[in-house]
């Protein structure tokens, strides 16, 4: 087989691919923090009396869990204007992924709070410190200090799943490969290009994360 | 340093083409194929009337048909790989399909990549929109969402003046989802063909979709890798003994309603 390699044509277009990905970090990144956010209260909800809630929580982490992103994806483009909501793609590429992520963070959350021995919740409030206290001091740093790798992973996941919002005219990362190719059909030389930058997309967010837990936790770290 | 380099990208581009073909050998002729016992060609499965999965989970339509003929004249079953507009080329290039027949609109830019057989049908690139929607020309566009599918000459046409006349451009993966979010109010026109609009009225009517503009004349060819000419050159007697014998006339009446027309040749 003969194919003959052009680079070139992949710095002509590089700024586009540079704005495709732009779309996919901002996507991401925000993704992220909304996700974690609905993680958070979930798994809170879950340790709620009330078995409706606990049951809505369940049925919602279980209906996503088990189902694939792209199908959440157009359902939420696709469906949700026959109720009325009407998104452009990019907010339905935000909505799908941080409701997929809040379901699969919810999970992770839980699995942290559980790991928080019971004594020391007694301990806290032999202390008298108040209940809010006890949640953000004693279950929930804790508790996102233990999962953050689990959650660490889980968000490299949803960058890397943002690749399939282009079905819905999204403009990240892919879908400007994609449509540069079908201009100039140098495609293996731009899926090799997007396969580094998602590589390297991966790894600063990466390095962020331990950032962040180097800042959040340095203080909540053992330093017996 | 590039004689080194080249040959690297080679090995890995071809290690990567056979995991991606998982057979090591293509077939770059017709006695390839016809000894392999089997012919694989690349149909889109989300183009109304030209290509849709059909209910027994078989491709069914134009280029389906076209592609069963081919088999039947080559004398081997057909193995049908589902391709999008976007992943035609790769497909073919990887050595995934032997054949892309998949409205394949013959362009020189594309002619660079992949050699075309003589027209074996002919549409029309259009925009399609409800009736009420007033629209005549690619000027009354401004501020209009218009959807088209990523690469497909709709986008290639309308993507140069898109900025200037302010078109809201929006690229869809393929033509399904671009037709969807025309019934979903996403779009405000579709970029589509000739005939969609029948398949639109029918599952959602009430609305009247019409081919408001037509963009340019297309005539479809079957796609082979470059250098197989021997393959090519079946494919053109093939195509000239079918039009000629009244069977792709048959299947010009069966999925596009209307006789099959003259069709240039090269």
């Amino acid at each position: 087989m003969t194919y003959v390699f052009q680079f070139g044509a992949v710095w002509r277009e590089f700024d586009q691919l540079l704005l495709g990905a732009w779309l996919t970090v901002r996507l991401s990144a925000m993704a992220m923090v909304l996700g974690l956010a609905v993680g958070i209260l979930c798994a809170v909800g879950k340790t709620s009396s009330s078995r409706a809630v606990r049951g809505l929580i369940q049925g919602y982490v279980e209906a996503i869990r088990n189902t694939p992103f792209l199908v959440q994806l157009l359902l939420v483009y696709l469906g949700l204007p026959s109720l009325g909501l009407r998104l452009t793609p990019d907010q339905a590429a935000l909505l799908a992924m941080v409701v997929n992520l809040g379901a699969y963070a919810t999970e992770i959350v839980r699995a942290g709070i559980e790991a928080v021995p019971h004594g020391q919740l007694e301990a806290g409030r032999a202390l008298g410190l108040k209940p809010w206290h006890i949640f953000r001091f004693i279950v929930l740093m804790p508790a996102l200090r233990t999962i953050s790798p689990a959650l660490g992973s889980q968000f490299i996941l949803i960058m890397l799943a943002s690749s399939v919002v282009s079905v819905i005219s999204a403009e990240e990362l892919t879908a400007v490969a994609d449509t540069i190719v079908a201009r100039n059909f140098r495609s293996f030389e731009f899926y090799l290009t997007i396969t580094a930058m998602y590589l390297g997309l991966s790894l600063v967010f990466q390095a962020t994360f331990a950032l962040i837990d180097r800042a959040l936790f340095s203080r909540w770290s053992d330093r017996r | 340093m590039k004689g080194l380099v080249k040959p690297l990208w080679r090995t890995v581009f071809l290690v990567l083409g056979m995991v991606a073909a998982g057979r090591p050998a293509l077939a770059q002729t017709v006695d390839e194929i016809i000894k392999r016992g089997k012919v694989i060609v690349g149909v889109n499965t989300t183009t109304p009337i030209f290509g849709l999965m059909g209910k027994d989970g078989e491709p069914e339509g134009y280029d389906p048909d076209v592609a069963r003929l081919v088999g039947k004249y080559l004398g081997v079953p057909v193995e049908f790989v589902s391709v999008t507009g976007a992943n035609r080329i790769p497909n073919l290039l990887s050595g995934r399909v032997d054949m892309v027949i998949a409205l394949f609109g013959i362009t020189p830019e594309r002619a660079l990549q992949v050699s075309f057989s003589i027209p074996y049908a002919s549409e029309a690139a259009t925009l399609v929109a409800p009736e009420s929607r007033k629209v005549k020309t690619i000027d009354d566009l401004k501020g209009l969402r218009v959807g088209v599918p990523r690469g497909a000459m709709q986008d290639l046409i309308l993507t140069p003046v898109a900025q200037s006349k302010s078109i809201n451009l929006m690229r869809f993966d393929d033509e399904a989802t671009g037709l969807q979010a025309m019934v979903s109010g996403q779009i405000d026109l579709v970029g589509t063909g000739l005939l969609v609009n029948r398949t639109l009225n029918r599952n959602d009517p009430g609305k009247n979709y019409e081919v408001k503009v037509v963009l340019r004349e297309l005539h479809f060819g079957i796609g082979v890798r470059r250098g197989q000419s021997d393959l090519l050159q079946w494919l053109n007697t093939f195509i000239y003994a079918i039009k000629n014998n009244g069977e792709l006339d048959a299947i010009s009446r069966k999925w596009r309603e209307l006789p099959l027309g003259d069709l240039p040749v090269f």
